[in-house]
């Protein structure tokens, strides 16, 4: 991953297929010099979109093989996800709590972290909102508790990410590896929370906690299901964006992924940048999770955001961690993930065929990686 | 910048037309595989797990393939693996964007999803299994269930009449309340037949993991616990250990007597065709709301339309012990007549039921405390 | 039997369903591959030894198969990180999704079937030592095998040449290059190998252990086996002692409720989590010499 992203530009076009097509292209990055270098790209894009299309076809024959009607299953994930007004809105809502979480994969992957806690981050989130809004909820007015829960969940998914990042620098444990182990211990935490602490005393001892006020919730817009999560969301994607590609800090964080050395003999503070990408990454997805308990969860239950976490790591990987690509491929595995409901409803297939589905696309740039390392 | 978009512009056009012939050609039979214009009604079925897990998930699909045969107006269409979490909504949304007029959520964490999508779908009908209502029911809502812990009762005094040691092991997954119901009324069936009878209890923090079963198991046979009994969505392993140890179990969720004939004592086995069968003819006809199904509805030996029945009986289980089962679930059926009719007493010597009461289905379904005779403790809240 | 005896002989049993595929495990991340594919291999090596000893009968067909379906997702993994390049990370949670849901979807007609598992084999004149001989000596196969390999291992490790390739290729692969050895080769078959020893685990679990197949039945228990490697710090002997540390852990706490006694489940589940970080956070500068150092690069992207 040492492609800048000037050179990544010169391949941006390609990644156009991975994304559902109301999605913008890319970011504006400005480097025109590197257009003129099409050759390389050019023949990734086909090899890509073959590669695609050969994902694609090895899903029709297995479910062919499942008894499935193939041209059918494809028309049902298309008809099921896209052309579905209602579909399109649960596929944005879904997108939230993964694409923050990717975001969370991204910031770090700048400075050549790999983030794979998003899971943790984003369950210390959801517990955060959870034990704010469930405390204050009921006594402040709503947009008080909104961003009470939106602070809160942040600063805990911030904290969760930064011990990993303290662990690294300070003491050299990577941080792929912790960040994987406080995903695990997060979830204990929650399940000790629900089942135990914070359980609900009117929910016949099944495992949630008390439900956040009416006022607590994130209103939705113009009668639809879209709550103003979205609208936040819109807000810190941009602010992401902003941040990785316009401010010093983002242009430093780059340098630091580019090689840590350099970095440090130009004198670079090296280690509270790294703390600080994790910190960041570790807020979006904290922010993710709260946005998802307070606009759309509303309770604390065991599988709220269940493998989000790992399915945004991959988003992040598809979008090559840049901010726009990233969120554009949390759309489409959201997109994937409900395409399951029309896949078993129309198609009579079972519901775990949709992970099949979301392995084999991401397989694609993960085989094709040395032709994208190549392209840039 | 042109060649880019040249590039882009070609990809893209091919995506198009593949998803149009795509569409094309696939319209005439997924059109015919949704109709819902020839008077039938599509009934919506949302499971949590496979639906083939040989357990709760199954039992519900059974009975709604069972639905779809005896009932020639009615489509149904089942999702399974749906999460609970807000996946259901999208589910069932999916579900009415097909047609669906009737929708079964059948996985307890569902409810509060359940009960949302009916207040902003008037059209649709939306049953909740297991749920229960404590605040107003919306027109178009309503929660089933039965009186779980009848045929566990039943079973607990199967064991407590073939234990040597007077030791019973029961293995559940976490303390909900259903799950604690269910504890006591084994431990209370037991002792009913078995005075010395103890039950004790292994949690396994897991719906389905065998290998925490397997150590659970081992555990309580270590113990010298002689019949096991559980709560879980997997049961093949406990009733394996048991087995393999030559012990005894009492099954749940469905009748498992060919994994193990002569250990297999009887268990409780899920029958939901009646009850989907029945609520279904009501919301067809139009009736539905105002009926006892948009409420809070529990099968009960009592009206003899309790979901969950009395499995099989083993080999092992002599004709006396049979018969004062049966003659015990003839008694549950007399009115008035309770699993948890007091006296009964909690582990800690307070009292649970006095005598001459019963507890509610509401008390029941809110219980936090193990009887007297349950050996383990639940995780404090 | 006694309580103790029983959290052993259980600890020794289940640990082995997490000893074989941190084994495996080891062995990859000594070449400096990690693989989180691991919890896919066990899920492959569970159903596929499930499904071979059901249709077939024959138990050793099923471990057989067991290997082999780890191998297949092991193969997959080290194609396309070691000859394709692609990021370790991504390609073992992809093929982690792609376990779960080939399993999911092939695995749904055997669950609710039973086989009768391996059955123990006491071992003559060990088995009868007090104590020790019915925990370690009258298990099955599957965990004799498991005591075997951590000796073949650590024995290939530090006392010949193609351990000794191994471990170099895991610390400066293109030194190994340099002297005319092929490192992608030797990734791709530890690689291989680490995965077709977590098909081994998912077949202890699935026909060594409880007889029956059911989906996502590894439960994590693939993320505990990577969890136990970076325990151990990349050692043989300390892999063996911190998968029978947990599988003791998991059986001691059924044993203790049986008993009477109330255990917190959920810091005991997070207890393998917690035991590792803390060691991470101990030992990371002192073992960062054990750490090889292909991994550590290829575990952080600034290369």
């Amino acid at each position: 991953m040492t492609a800048t992203p000037v050179n990544e530009s010169s391949v941006r076009g390609t990644d156009v297929d991975q994304l559902p097509p109301e999605q913008p292209v890319g970011p504006e990055v400005p480097g025109a010099a590197s257009r003129i270098r099409l050759g390389p790209g050019s023949r990734y894009t086909l090899i890509s979109t073959l590669g695609y299309v050969t994902s694609l076809a090895i899903f029709g024959v297995l479910v062919a093989v499942k008894g499935a009607e193939p041209i059918s299953v494809y028309h049902t994930i298309i008809s099921s996800t896209l052309l579905n007004g209602d579909a399109l809105q649960q596929t944005v809502l879904r997108a939230i709590p993964i694409g923050l979480a990717a975001l969370a994969v991204a910031v770090p992957a700048r400075a050549g972290l790999i983030n794979v806690g998003g899971e943790g981050q984003l369950i210390m989130g959801a517990v955060a909102a959870t034990g704010i809004g469930v405390a204050i909820g009921a006594a402040v007015p709503g947009a008080l508790s909104w961003v009470a829960m939106c602070v809160g969940g942040a600063l805990a998914g911030a904290m969760w990410a930064a011990l990993s990042g303290v662990l690294r620098t300070w003491l050299g444990a990577s941080e792929a590896v912790t960040t994987l182990l406080l995903n695990f211990i997060a979830n204990d935490v929650m399940l000790y929370l629900i089942y135990q602490a914070w359980k609900d005393p009117h929910g016949s001892g099944q495992p949630q906690s008390r439900p956040l006020a009416h006022a607590a919730q994130l209103p939705k817009m113009f009668g639809s299901q879209l709550n103003i999560g979205v609208l936040i969301a819109l807000v810190v994607v941009a602010a992401t964006w902003f941040l990785l590609q316009r401010t010093g800090w983002g242009f430093q964080l780059r340098v630091v992924g580019g090689n840590i050395e350099a970095a440090r003999r130009a004198g670079l503070r090296v280690n509270s940048l790294l703390l600080s990408s994790m910190a960041v990454g570790g807020a979006l997805a904290g922010l993710g999770g709260a946005l998802n308990l307070a606009g759309v969860e509303t309770q604390l239950r065991p599988d709220i955001t269940v493998t989000f976490g790992y399915v945004a790591f991959l988003a992040s990987f598809l979008g090559r961690h840049q901010p726009v690509k990233v969120v554009g491929a949390a759309l489409l595995f959201s997109a994937v993930a409900l395409s399951g409901n029309g896949l078993q409803i129309t198609d009579g297939l079972d519901g775990t065929i949709v992970d099949i589905l979301l392995a084999l696309i991401v397989a694609v740039p993960l085989i094709m990686a040395k032709y994208r390392r190549r392209a840039a | 910048m042109p060649q880019r978009f040249h590039r882009l512009s070609r990809v893209l056009a091919l995506a198009v037309v593949g998803l149009l012939a795509a569409a094309c050609s696939s319209t005439g039979n997924s059109s015919a595989a949704g109709d819902s214009g020839s008077g039938k009604t599509t009934v919506g079925f949302v499971m949590v797990g496979s639906t083939s897990d040989y357990g709760y998930n199954q039992a519900v699909y059974t009975a709604s393939q069972q639905l779809a045969k005896d009932m020639p107006n009615v489509d149904v269409i089942t999702a399974d693996h749906v999460p609970e979490n807000n996946a259901v909504t999208q589910t069932m949304q999916s579900m009415v964007n097909k047609g669906a007029k009737i929708i079964f959520a059948s996985s307890y964490g569902y409810f509060s999803y359940a009960e949302k999508f009916a207040a902003a779908h008037p059209n649709v009908i939306v049953l909740h299994q297991g749920g229960f209502e404590t605040g107003k029911f919306s027109p178009n809502f309503g929660t089933y269930w039965g009186e779980a812990y009848e045929p566990v009762s039943l079973g607990g005094m199967a064991a407590g009449g073939l234990t040597k040691t007077n030791k019973l092991g029961f293995v559940y997954a976490f303390p909900i309340s259903q799950t604690i119901a269910n504890i006591d009324a084994f431990e209370l069936g037991a002792r009913s037949v078995n005075p010395q009878a103890q039950t004790y209890l292994v949690n396994t923090s897991n719906w389905c993991d065998p290998l925490k079963q397997k150590e659970a198991a081992a555990a309580l046979l270590s113990e010298g616990v002689d019949v096991l009994s559980q709560h879980q969505d997997c049961q093949t392993t406990v009733i394996q250990t048991a087995k393999a140890a030559g012990k005894y179990v009492v099954g749940y969720h469905y009748d498992a007597k060919s994994l193990d004939p002569s250990g297999w004592l009887t268990g409780s086995a899920w029958d939901w065709t009646p009850v989907y069968e029945a609520i279904t003819k009501v919301a067809v006809s139009g009736s539905f709301t105002g009926s006892k199904y948009n409420a809070n509805w529990v099968g009960s030996f009592a009206d003899n339309d309790n979901p969950l029945t009395l499995a099989s009986f083993g080999s092992s289980v002599p004709s006396d012990l049979q018969s004062k089962i049966t003659t015990a679930q003839t008694a549950l059926k007399k009115p008035g007549a309770s699993v948890f009719a007091g006296p009964i007493t909690c582990q800690d010597g307070s009292t649970l039921v006095a005598a001459g009461q019963t507890m509610t289905y509401d008390q029941i379904n809110n219980i936090g405390c193990l009887v007297k005779g349950v050996v383990g403790t639940l995780p404090k809240s | 039997m006694n309580g103790v005896e029983q959290a052993l002989i259980g600890g020794v049993s289940g640990g082995t369903a997490i000893l074989l595929p941190a084994l495996g495990e080891l062995i990859s991340e000594r070449a400096g591959v990690i693989n989180l594919g691991t919890e896919g291999a066990m899920l492959a090596g569970a159903l596929g030894a499930y499904a071979m000893t059901e249709s077939s009968g024959v138990i050793w067909y099923g471990i057989i198969a067991g290997v082999l379906a780890g191998a297949v997702v092991g193969l997959a993994h080290s194609w396309i990180t070691v000859r394709r390049g692609g990021d370790q990370i991504a390609s073992g949670l992809l093929l982690w999704f792609l376990a779960l849901g080939v399993t999911s979807v092939f695995g749904t007609d055997y669950v609710g079937t039973a086989i009768t598992p391996l059955s123990n084999i006491a071992i003559p004149g060990l088995h009868s030592i007090p104590w020790i001989g019915a925990i370690l000596f009258d298990q099955n196969v599957l965990v004799y095998a498991g005591y075997v390999l951590v000796a073949v291992i650590w024995f290939v490790f530090y006392r010949t040449r193609v351990g000794l390739i191994l471990r170099a290729t895991g610390e400066r692969p293109e030194v190994v290059a340099a002297t005319g050895g092929k490192p992608q080769l030797v990734q791709i078959v530890a690689v291989t190998i680490g995965a077709c020893l977590g098909g081994l685990g998912g077949a202890q679990l699935s026909i060594g252990y409880v007889g029956n197949w059911f989906n996502n039945m590894t439960s994590g228990y693939g993320f505990v086996a990577v969890a136990v490697v970076l325990f151990a710090a990349w050692r043989p002997m300390r892999v063996l002692g911190g998968a029978y540390l947990f599988g003791i852990v998991l059986a001691a706490a059924s044993v203790l409720q049986a008993h009477g006694v109330s255990v917190n489940q959920y810091l005991l589940d997070a207890l393998p989590y917690l035991v590792t970080l803390l060691a991470l956070a101990l030992f990371a500068r002192r073992g960062r010499s054990e750490t090889p150092e292909a991994l550590t690069r290829s575990l952080s992207r600034s290369g």
